[in-house]
């Protein structure tokens, strides 16, 4: 087996590290790079807990090599909030609108909505609200995750008035 | 409406919508999950599993993988044969049959752990488990419930397939006479599929030996307490030598209540090998081997009469136990609350736990919520088929709170529910009527809409019954610093109890909420506790908060009292503060009296250092809380696919401590009933091949299946257990089935009854609408078909059984009664009874005079006395007791020798096995 | 789930990737984005001993026109393919069935000749390219040959490709002015394979269906071409159409099975009601147009 000598930022700091061919991204940030915020929660890209940003686009990174981010900038949910504790603001909508419970699909959630939200121009509400469904949360039955995810689009956090009775 | 009915009360922080104080560590990835721990010197497992549902082990080659560099060692059933284990239940109840560590010459399921890995990390024991070479004699499985009825024995030493049994083997002459006899008669049957509780954190253990003996334990679990005493007890070690601890758990929903094979083994192996070991279950060893739920058969059969009323009912169930089920079980909570709030003149039943080749039962949110569905959809179907608008037959049969206190046929004492009065909200928040008008709008469009309702009670913090379930513990102490520290026998895993219980704390003393801190996660402090079971928390973990918070109030109060020279009255703590009031007003900061207090002791009163107290809370035996909800769908009949376009909900969950809480916890309820209902299925092959093994084909709910869920609290009442909190915790997930199925069977009513087979695929929907029949539909058997043989049926759940001065439960007798002469009857005994909670242990003397029989049985330093007959050497003798339901208990036995054999029958609750042996000398 | 070893190659041309290829003797894979490949290795399903990871290579990631063709290079990423203005000009249905495919987080990473060069019966790129008429360019250290879609599957994840080749380009004709999509897709939930699924392009000339191009996904063990509907359709006046006709002759070629979430009945049902669906819309448009 091939062993690689590698070197990304995470989190912007620099890492330089030697990795074997088959270890995964997300193997490689919580054993290696010690972000344990990553989540491993199918190993098959299902789930969605293990979402980083690299490069700034939201991806699995059990679906990624260490190998494969020689070269790439690496944001892990570590990397959000300020120094100071303060929240990102995806963090802080999450946090208000009680988006989780057991906290372990949180991380990957927080970064596909980080890396859609918050930029100018807006990112299109639909494509924000298409992309959490690349994310399985088994605690919340979605509710306050979908609540924040609409306010970070610039929604409203409800859909409103039923459509019957 | 009860016009009693008490407001539910909010304090300062009690019934607030609090923000989490776990959310900031697990929003910025700082939580600590078993696998974020990792210590000097740790190796990793994997398991090399069977890839056959059933067999004998002919060899083991584990040459190749031994030469792999990097494995560290390999372990098998041999290797831990110097351990003795009993893999307990979750009651820490003995198994029905031995359940090996790893397998044990033979293989009983697929995925069945055979080889231990240990290697340097995980990809390694992961190579080496594929070099691992195992030879079985393959045998056919027993995969099904059918296939356990008829198949061949799967534990080979037991005498049936039958893992536990309860209710009356036979038909009710007289019940079956008033089923045939009144005016309608509705028949219900299907069978649920068997679920993955899926959490997003799968298992997962880090054991770690040091010192002399001792272990300490970082585990996935539900309660570190509960697994710290599993782990002593099952491995017959003291507790102190092993610690649990359990910080960050990402989910569990009944998986985690206990530890089971594969954290054993690491447990054991780390003592094997005195090194620390990690295992983390993988998706796949998730999906295929970690223990189920949910997979039963039922045959519900209720009559009414003319107007509606409910006459008598009958149900026949099954449930698969697999292999190695975490307690055999055959359910009775299913019997204890299917019709728990109707009323009901008369009901039986008969239910019995089912042994196969397949991964074993674990508990899964409601693992009694098949109750709902089966009474629900059924009370839909009866309501078309005798056309009585479906709310009208719940309202007629529903027991409402000032039809309070009521009896059920099945023992269950009635006080406080109130799901008709759920229902009420329910109706002023949803105009049927519109909706009705809307629906036939829609029909002459060609659109399917659809509306369900279901009604429900949960019984919570159950404290009776089950020993390992009785109470909670608080410790709380101001802190030399003048912050409060909370240890407390609550878990979470996502229930956010370090909010919850710092809530009740901080409301309750009087101190600024982020001035609580709560500790949970460790069982080396604070005290014995469940954890999240049973839906317990607020109501148990609460009310000790506040108990303990009242002490410690009383402290601080009497202790400023003293120092100040002032009455302890004039004494409020107020956000932190101690205001004097009175003569000399004052204000004496909690830190400055906790200066005193740790710093300078003789001026508190008498002397005693500290600001401290502690309270270990029972709650009432039982803590109901109802709900009724309702949604709407729409099904494409075009495609089959429902889109569920309103749910509301309304329940009485008593006072709140933190009503977005107590939503989440209903709201994640009700998305594992959708899931339930339209997509998730664990499923095999005939040859026992699980075939939904990764998240592609065990189908979970994403955002786009779950819709807003709309609350309503109008109806809840304070209970009577401290602070006046119901649980929360299973209820969505057992009343939200029902209320989904019964709007899509409601949507699909043109193209006739929907068939209930779940779950309802768009595929398994279309050909409803289609009335194509060549979706194969299986037919579970019938309340008549003849009972299989069961001539062992040991032990399962009734809580009952457990209280009746701790002994009894079900089961048939094993022997023909054999009259012979001459048998001696006096004298000391020890006698197991074959309990729901598994087999219990008792000593116990019989005395005879002439055809008199008397005795008594001896447990936990509690006697029971009583009176009976004796013909040759067969005696019977009944035994009344109380607790938790007045039940007379009718023993009948046969002794020979120096055993005793026998049953015990317990009313509706069927029968169960006892057996003695003789005190000698 | 942990991958079995291997060795990891990340070639920056394409002659070097092909080399590697070659001297792997069949035992080497080409890693592309990775989506479908890295759950195959972490299930142990698939065990190469070389992993050739094509995505360095620059030469293999754009969108180019070249003629009435266009050429996506196989490394694009779905979501960068997604929002090339190129193939929203003129590969309209590329781009909607690009939307469906997958996650937005997979997007990120999978890419366009990935998807096709794999072959997942119920896979939405591989199916549109068959629609389209499209070829995939294919080099080893042998040479170069051109396959047209329509001719590269052969089975789930079997493919025409020999296991020394690499897929250079998708080349993709591009349908002349007067072409609408149908495009429809049945799946349990956004992101999973198909349970009917449905890609195509017709193209109307003065009334008359001059070019049809319709193939089904998740409705048998490969992409389907519709190859009977295709005829009957080309040269037929659109207003003299016979739908019920038409449908039955949609789903002619199809070879539905039996799974866990659907049966071969629920897709033939289903795609037939999806093809009149998709047929009647995409003739209102055009009539709208």
């Amino acid at each position: 087996m091939s062993e690689h000598a590698i070197q990304l930022t995470i989190n912007g700091r620099a890492h330089e590290a030697r990795v074997e061919s088959r270890l995964t991204l997300s193997d490689f940030l919580r054993g290696d790079a010690g972000c344990t915020g990553v989540h491993v929660g199918c190993e098959h890209g299902v789930c969605g807990a293990c979402t980083v940003m690299v490069d700034g686009a939201a991806v699995r990174s059990c679906l990624m090599l260490a190998v494969q981010a020689n070269g790439a900038a690496v944001t892990t949910v570590e990397g959000l909030a300020d120094d100071d504790g303060t929240l990102h603001p995806v963090q802080q909508a999450l946090r208000d609108e009680y988006g989780l419970q057991c906290g372990f699909c949180t991380p990957g959630i927080v970064m596909t909505l980080a890396s859609l939200t918050g930029a100018t121009p807006a990112t299109d509400p639909d494509k924000v609200m298409n992309a959490l469904s690349g994310h399985i949360c088994r605690c919340t039955g979605y509710q306050g995750i979908r609540r924040a995810a609409r306010r970070l689009a610039g929604l409203a956090p409800t859909q409103g008035a039923p459509t019957h009775g | 409406m009860d016009d009693a009915r008490p407001a539910a009360t909010t304090g300062r922080y009690i019934g607030q919508r609090v923000a989490r104080k776990e959310d900031t560590r697990l929003l910025t990835g700082r939580g600590v999950y078993v696998d974020d721990v990792g210590v000097p010197g740790m190796l990793h497992v994997a398991f090399h599993r069977s890839p056959i549902a059933r067999g004998r082990i002919r060899s083991i080659d584990l040459s190749a993988a031994r030469a792999l560099p990097g494995v560290f060692a390999l372990v098998t059933a041999d290797d831990l044969a110097r351990f003795k284990v009993d893999m307990l239940s979750f009651f820490l109840a003995q198994p029905v049959v031995p359940v090996p560590v790893l397998a044990n010459g033979r293989v009983t399921y697929v995925g069945d752990p055979v080889v231990m890995v240990v290697a340097q990390d995980r990809y390694l024991a992961e190579d080496a488990a594929g070099l691992i070479v195992v030879e079985y004699d393959e045998e056919d499985p027993v995969v099904t419930l059918d296939d356990a009825k008829t198949g061949a024995l799967v534990h080979p030493d037991t005498d049936s397939n039958v893992a536990a049994a309860t209710g009356a083997e036979e038909l009710d002459e007289d019940l079956e006479a008033a089923l045939a006899a009144a005016a309608h008669l509705e028949t219900l049957a299907f069978r649920h599929q068997r679920i993955s509780q899926s959490p997003m954190e799968t298992r997962g253990v880090v054991a770690q030996p040091h010192g002399s003996g001792e272990l300490t334990v970082y585990l996935s679990c539900q309660g570190p307490q509960l697994c710290a005493r599993w782990f002593a007890q099952a491995l017959e070690l003291p507790q102190t030598s092993i610690r649990v601890i359990s910080k960050d758990v990402g989910g569990s929903f009944g998986l985690k209540g206990q530890p089971w094979r594969e954290e054993v083994a690491v447990v054991l192996g780390a003592m094997l090998l005195r090194r620390p070991l990690k295992w983390i279950e993988d998706r796949l060893e998730n999906l295929t081997a970690a223990n189920q739920a949910r997979e039963q058969e039922i045959t519900l059969r209720a009559a009414f009469d003319a107007e509606g009323r409910l006459v008598a009912s009958h149900a026949d169930y099954g449930l698969n136990n697999g292999a190695y089920p975490q307690g055999a079980d055959s359910n009775i909570a299913v019997m204890m609350f299917l019709w728990g709030a109707h009323k009901l003149p008369a009901f039986s039943f008969r239910a019995r736990g089912w042994f196969t080749n397949t991964v074993g039962l674990a508990a899964y949110r409601g693992p009694w919520a098949i109750e709902s569905l089966a009474r629900e959809v059924l009370l839909d179907r009866a309501a078309r088929r005798m056309g009585i608008d479906p709310i009208e037959l719940r309202r007629r049969n529903l027991i409402r709170r000032s039809d309070q206190p009521w009896t059920t046929p099945m023992g269950l004492e009635l006080t406080d529910i109130s799901p008709a009065e759920c229902l009420d909200v329910l109706l002023q928040k949803v105009d049927v009527a519109a909706f009705r008008a809307e629906q036939a709008a829609a029909r002459r469009e060609g659109r399917y809409l659809g509306i369900g309702f279901a009604t429900y009670i949960e019984p919570t913090a159950g404290s009776t019954g089950v020993a390992v379930l009785m109470s909670e513990s608080a410790h709380l102490r101001v802190e030399p610093t003048g912050t409060v520290t909370a240890v407390v026998s609550t878990h979470s895993q996502g229930h956010g109890t370090q909010t919850t219980m710092a809530q009740v704390i901080a409301d309750r003393l009087g101190v600024p909420y982020e001035h609580v801190e709560v500790y949970e996660d460790d069982s080396s402090r604070g005290g014995y506790g469940s954890g999240a079971y049973g839906s317990r928390q607020a109501v148990a973990g609460g009310g000790a908060c506040i108990r303990a918070a009242d002490l410690l109030l009383a402290r601080i109060r009497e202790s400023a009292a003293h120092i100040l020279g002032v009455r302890t009255d004039d004494i409020v703590l107020r956000n932190g503060v101690l205001h004097v009031t009175g003569d000399k007003p004052q204000t004496v900061s909690l830190r400055d009296l906790a200066d005193i207090a740790y710093g300078d002791p003789d001026r508190m009163p008498d002397g005693h250092a500290g600001l401290e107290a502690q309270y270990r809370y029972r709650p009432p035996p039982i803590t109901m809380t109802s709900a009724a909800h309702a949604c709407i769908v729409e099904v494409d009949a075009q495609t089959g696919f429902v889109k569920i376009r309103r749910w509301v909900t309304s329940e009485d969950c008593g006072n709140m401590i933190n009503p977005a809480i107590v939503e989440g916890q209903i709201a994640g309820g009700l998305a594992q009933a959708i899931g339930s209902v339209l997509m998730e299925e664990v499923s095999f092959d005939a040859r026992g091949n699980p075939t939904a093994v990764t998240y592609k084909d065990y189908m979970l709910p994403t955002i786009f299946d779950v819709p807003e869920f709309e609350y309503h609290h109008d109806a809840s009442m304070p209970s009577q257990a401290e602070g006046g909190f119901r649980g929360v915790g299973e209820g969505g997930c057992i009343v939200g089935p029902p209320t989904l199925v019964n709007a899509i069977a409601d949507a699909l009513i043109p193209f006739g009854e929907l068939e209930l087979e779940l779950p309802l695929t768009p595929a398994r929907l279309l050909a409803h609408i289609e009335q194509r029949p060549e979706i194969a539909r299986p037919k579970p058997a019938e309340a008549s078909e003849a009972p299989a043989p069961a001539a062992d049926a040991p032990a399962d759940p009734v809580p009952v059984a457990a209280a009746a001065h701790n002994v009894p439960a079900p089961s048939a007798p094993q022997e023909p009664f054999a009259p012979a002469s001459g048998a001696r009857i006096d004298g000391g005994w020890k006698f197991v009874l074959s309990t729901p909670m598994g087999p219990q242990a008792f000593d116990g003397r019989l005395a005879t005079d002439g055809d008199q029989l008397s005795g008594v049985f001896i447990m936990n330093m509690d006697e029971a006395h009583f009176t009976g007959t004796v013909t040759g050497n067969q005696l019977k003798w009944d035994l009344k007791v109380t607790k938790p339901m007045k039940i007379t208990l009718k023993y009948e036995a046969v002794v020979e020798g120096d055993t005793l054999t026998g049953k015990c029958k317990m009313g509706v609750f069927g029968s169960a096995k006892l057996k003695g042996e003789r005190v000698k000398g | 789930m942990k991958p079995a070893p291997f060795d990891y190659y990340a070639p920056a041309s394409v002659e070097e990737a092909c080399q590697l290829l070659a001297d792997a003797g069949g035992g080497a894979t080409v890693l592309a984005g990775g989506q479908t490949l890295m759950p195959l290795l972490a299930l142990r399903m698939s065990q190469p001993f070389v992993l050739v990871d094509i995505t360095r290579i620059r030469a293999l990631r754009g969108v180019s026109r070249s003629g009435a063709t266009t050429r996506i290079g196989p490394v694009t990423r779905q979501n960068e393919a997604l929002a090339d203005a190129t193939l929203q000009q003129h590969q309209p249905l590329l781009v909607t069935a690009l939307r469906h495919v997958g996650h937005h987080q997979t997007r990120n990473r999978g890419t366009v000749g990935g998807s096709i060069a794999l072959g997942e019966p119920a896979a939405e790129l591989p199916a549109t390219a068959v629609a389209l008429g499209a070829s995939v360019e294919v080099r080893s250290v042998r040479g170069t040959r051109t396959i047209p879609a329509q001719e590269l599957y052969f089975g789930p994840y079997a493919t025409a490709l020999e296991p020394d080749e690499l897929l250079t380009a998708v080349d993709v004709p591009e349908w002349p002015a007067g072409t609408v999509s149908l495009f429809r897709e049945i799946a349990m939930r956004p992101g999973d394979f198909a349970l009917v699924g449905l890609t195509g392009a017709l193209t109307v000339a003065d009334g008359v269906v001059t070019r049809a191009g319709v193939a089904w996904f998740g409705m048998g063990p490969t992409p389907i071409k519709a190859r009977q509907l295709e005829a009957a359709l080309v040269g037929q006046r659109v207003d003299a159409l016979d739908a019920g006709a038409l449908t039955e002759l949609a789903i002619a070629d199809t070879a539905p099975f039996d799974d866990l979430h659907a049966t071969a009945e629920y897709r033939r049902t289903v795609g037939r009601r999806v093809f009149a669906a998709a047929l009647g819309e995409a003739l209102n448009l055009r009539k709208a147009a």
